[in-house]
């Protein structure tokens, strides 16, 4: 059993890692572009996951092949969110492409590794102060629950609106990012 | 340094590639371990955290610490991220991409070269990234690629702070570069 997680994590790991990098997701001036408004390529690349991968779950789902979980709401996810952001900024690229770019030989994301693994070293702990603040109630996340409605509802719209968003700024902006 | 974008996969390919392989793995391991695994990269650094924190006697014992260092998923996390940085490897070595490089250009173009400069923001950057990764339990591949996938009203709160926050932490950092397109 041991072995499988190994092999598995490691496989997962390897194509992310080689897509993420094949596509040029993991170039600094590519998020900090995101981030200044001026290059758009990360923005599409996601959203084009998150529509296809939305349609491909929710199929599976429905012919009872896997179950999705959504993640519920809790003070942590605005909070945590807004620390996330602020240090992706700082940083320039998050943790999945700080692990692709040490193999791609950017030394500086090496230091990086360290450092992500030192905030989650502070959170065990600090969290059980943070926790009592934020109270302990969470929303179910399950929009489709909430809102109490099929969940094909929500994901064809979604998948609309996500498309629009990437058509327009695939017309209006160009990847020739002149940050670089 | 120039880039040469031509060597890039397109983002209609890259986003396609991405989502067959997160739903893979969500079967694959539904299939092997007979449980939901939306894959992510936190966690394994909370493992090394959590392997971290087992060295000193004094934190052994703290709840969190120990959930991660036994946690499956930090487990398979923790390798994930091996497995990411033999992809960057292999994939920068096919498209001639790798280079050695210690400070990226955009910011050496704005801030200058000095290496205590931005080593003091990769660690408090880099600080924050863990620490709100853990609190909204999960970074923009668990929050983004995976929770908005499946609609989960958390990763959306999560992934539009990601950004709200990461605009102005830009802006604040590059304010010579302008709103115009």
């Amino acid at each position: 059993m041991i072995i499988i997680k190994i092999v598995f994590g490691l496989a997962v790991g390897f194509l992310f890692g080689f897509i993420l990098t094949r596509t040029g997701i993991t170039k600094y001036p590519r998020v900090m572009g995101m981030l200044l408004l001026k290059d758009f390529k990360i923005m599409k690349f996601m959203l084009t996951a998150v529509i296809s991968s939305m349609i491909l779950f929710h199929l599976l789902g429905d012919f009872g092949w896997l179950r999705v979980v959504p993640k519920n709401l809790d003070w942590g996810k605005l909070v945590g969110g807004l620390i996330f952001g602020a240090g992706m900024g700082i940083l320039g690229y998050c943790p999945g492409t700080m692990a692709a770019r040490i193999g791609e030989g950017k030394r500086e994301s090496i230091f990086a590794l360290f450092g992500m693994s030192l905030g989650i070293f502070i959170y065990a702990l600090t969290i059980k102060p943070v926790k009592a603040l934020f109270l302990s109630s969470d929303v179910n996340g399950d929009i489709s629950v909430l809102l109490g409605i099929n969940h094909w509802f929500l994901f064809v719209p979604a998948a609309i609106l996500f498309g629009a968003v990437i058509f327009i700024l695939n017309k209006k902006i160009s990847d020739n990012n002149r940050l670089q | 340094m120039d880039f040469d974008n031509s060597k890039e996969w397109h983002w209609f390919k890259g986003g396609i590639l991405v989502s067959l392989l997160s739903v893979a793995s969500y079967f694959i391991f539904a299939a092997i371990a007979n449980r939901n695994y939306p894959f992510g990269v936190t966690a394994g650094f909370g493992y090394l955290a959590g392997k971290f924190g087992g060295l000193f006697k004094a934190l052994s014992t703290n709840p969190v610490i120990q959930r991660f260092a036994t946690k499956p998923d930090a487990f398979i996390e923790f390798f994930t991220i091996v497995g990411l940085i033999a992809g960057g490897y292999t994939a920068s070595r096919i498209s001639g991409t790798f280079a050695a490089e210690v400070i990226p250009d955009l910011w050496k173009r704005h801030h200058g070269p000095s290496l205590w400069k931005r080593g003091l923001f990769v660690l408090v950057g880099s600080i924050l990234l863990g620490y709100g990764a853990a609190l909204a339990s999960g970074c923009t591949t668990g929050n983004i690629l995976q929770g908005w996938a499946h609609l989960s009203l958390g990763s959306m709160v999560a992934g539009i702070s990601f950004f709200a926050a990461g605009i102005l932490a830009a802006r604040i950092l590059y304010p010579r570069i302008g709103w115009k397109q």
